[in-house]
């Protein structure tokens, strides 16, 4: 397994966000973890990239604990994560944003090849690549905050809602474009509400509810569970 | 009248200078740290006490002296970080106060070893630039505006140009997501509060042969910073540089040809001018607000 979570618990103060969950992500995979609001997905999430200390369980990545570490020396171990809402740094230029997602990258060389494949893959950003990132569309603002976690040369990446907010033609691009990046090798975690996209895109599915795993199996099972359609997918 | 006008201008030019590099450490501080430093005052204090005793009673020559001021003040930048502003990170308004209660600590340790006594500092030097008969700019302010073009152009390379200054405008933009980059939020704050409280510093340093150096100097000088800094709009470092040299003019010129307490006035007709016509300053966009 890339990442293993053994039966996490989140607390905020005394809210129990997350009471027992575990996850595995095989190597090369995509899997995601959908769910109602306050399910726990995004502070699953942000547990793995650790933005949130956990209260009891442990997280492993390639076979070494991590669930002690801050979110600055996650990264470094090859976790990306793109947060909920994207954020990224909004009075920054497009690159800027970009080369800060390199920021513990000593490799200049190998940036530079990299920041071409961002602009590759994303050819609007090249367009836009001295624009401050505030003047830029929802589904430009999500494609920078995937380049810029790119640029960290990551083995996993995390993705919250990439989804949210975006017409429906640019959820479509953003869809095909996680597809590519797993094709190309990369492990990915999706986060979804859109759990009809979700459960398309992946090949392995969590289902959260109040901070328990209710269900988990292969996507494509999930896509067929009579609970999973009527409470996730509105059939 | 003509040479009036232009002495006054420099003499503007030689204000808008300290006034920016105290503003900007202030503002640069507030950015990555989320904390108003009350005792950025008391850091330009300390800044001229260390000329009182490294030049005025040590004798070391003041080109010497003045960045060790600078470096000793940048230290208690970062001893600040350590031992007020990390420990209260999740608590703002701690922080404020915390920085309150370092004033007083500042201010009556300068009353303990220097006297509450205004210090006399021997003039570094007595030449003047003469431009003409009337108008002249002294070499000892000369120095202050040298300074300030070349620290805060060193400060717009560092941010725009090298990997930790694009860390510290991360920091200061979205810490949360600096931090998912890689970025240590504790090393940022560190590294902006030790260039901010060196930029006091290195201010007070500058004008303690021009100016009476006392253990309450600071107060005047933080109030001129927070209406500077409101001016430019709270977080914007561009902002507080215009609105210094705005500020730096205004309240010259007000002085010149009227007095220094109606300038006082007219400065702060200036920020709530800007405050009802652009609530969010100069240079402020409604998101850092």
């Amino acid at each position: 397994m890339l990442l293993e979570m053994r039966k996490i618990a989140v607390n905020y103060g005394k809210i129990n966000a997350v009471r027992d969950i575990s996850i595995a992500v095989p190597q090369g995979k995509i899997v995601t973890i959908i769910g109602g609001n306050g399910a726990g997905k995004t502070t699953t999430l942000r547990a793995m990239s650790g933005m949130v200390p956990i209260a009891r369980g442990e997280i492993l990545f390639e076979g070494q604990r991590i669930d002690h570490l801050p979110a600055h020396k996650i990264v470094a171990h090859g976790i990306a994560h793109v947060p909920e809402g994207r954020r990224i740094f909004p009075d920054m230029t497009v690159e800027e944003n970009l080369r800060t997602g390199a920021f513990l990258r000593r490799d200049t060389a190998g940036i530079e090849t990299d920041l071409d494949g961002v602009y590759d893959r994303f050819p609007r950003l090249r367009e836009r690549r001295s624009q401050r990132a505030q003047t830029m569309s929802g589904g430009e603002q999500q494609m920078l905050a995937i380049g810029r976690a790119l640029m960290s040369k990551p083995r996993l990446l995390l993705m919250d809602e990439p989804s949210m907010g975006l017409a429906p033609v640019i959820v479509e691009e953003i869809a095909r474009i996680i597809e590519e990046i797993n094709a190309q090798g990369l492990s990915v975690v999706l986060v979804e509400q859109n759990a009809e996209l979700a459960l398309e895109l992946a090949d392995h599915a969590y289902v959260l509810e109040t901070g328990n795993t209710a269900m988990e199996g292969p996507a494509h099972e999930l896509r067929g569970n009579e609970h999973v359609r009527a409470a996730y997918l509105g059939l | 009248m003509m040479e009036l006008l232009a002495q006054t201008g420099l003499n503007a030019v030689y204000a808008a200078s300290y006034i920016s590099l105290v503003a900007v450490g202030l503002v640069l501080i507030f950015g990555v740290m989320g904390v108003v430093n009350f005792a950025h005052g008391e850091l330009f204090m300390a800044g001229a006490y260390a000329i009182v005793a490294l030049y005025a009673d040590m004798h070391l020559p003041f080109f010497i002296a003045v960045p060790i001021g600078m470096l000793f003040v940048g230290l208690l930048g970062l001893v600040m970080e350590w031992g007020l502003f990390r420990p209260l990170k999740d608590n703002p308004l701690g922080g404020l106060v915390a920085s309150i209660g370092f004033l007083m600590i500042l201010q009556s340790l300068a009353v303990m070893g220097f006297g509450v006594r205004m210090e006399h500092i021997p003039p570094v030097t007595q030449e003047v630039v003469r431009f003409t008969d009337k108008v002249g700019l002294p070499v000892a302010r000369l120095y202050v505006i040298v300074a300030a073009v070349v620290l805060l152009g060193a400060l717009w390379y560092f941010l725009k140009r090298t990997r930790f200054g694009w860390a510290l405008r991360a920091s200061a933009q979205d810490p949360e997501a600096a931090a998912l980059q890689g970025i240590s939020i504790t090393q940022t704050a560190r590294i902006a509060m030790f260039i901010g409280a060196a930029l006091a510093g290195v201010a007070g340093a500058l004008t303690a042969p021009l100016v009476s150096v006392n253990p309450h100097m600071g107060h005047s000088v933080i109030v001129t910073a927070f209406i500077v800094i409101i001016v430019g709009g709270v977080g914007s470092l561009e902002g507080a540089i215009v609105a210094s040299v705005v500020y730096a003019f205004v309240h010259t010129f007000v002085t010149t040809f009227w007095d220094g307490v109606l300038a006082d006035i007219v400065g702060l007709m200036l920020m709530l001018v800007v405050l009802i016509v652009k609530p969010t300053g100069l240079f402020g966009s409604a998101d850092r607000a």
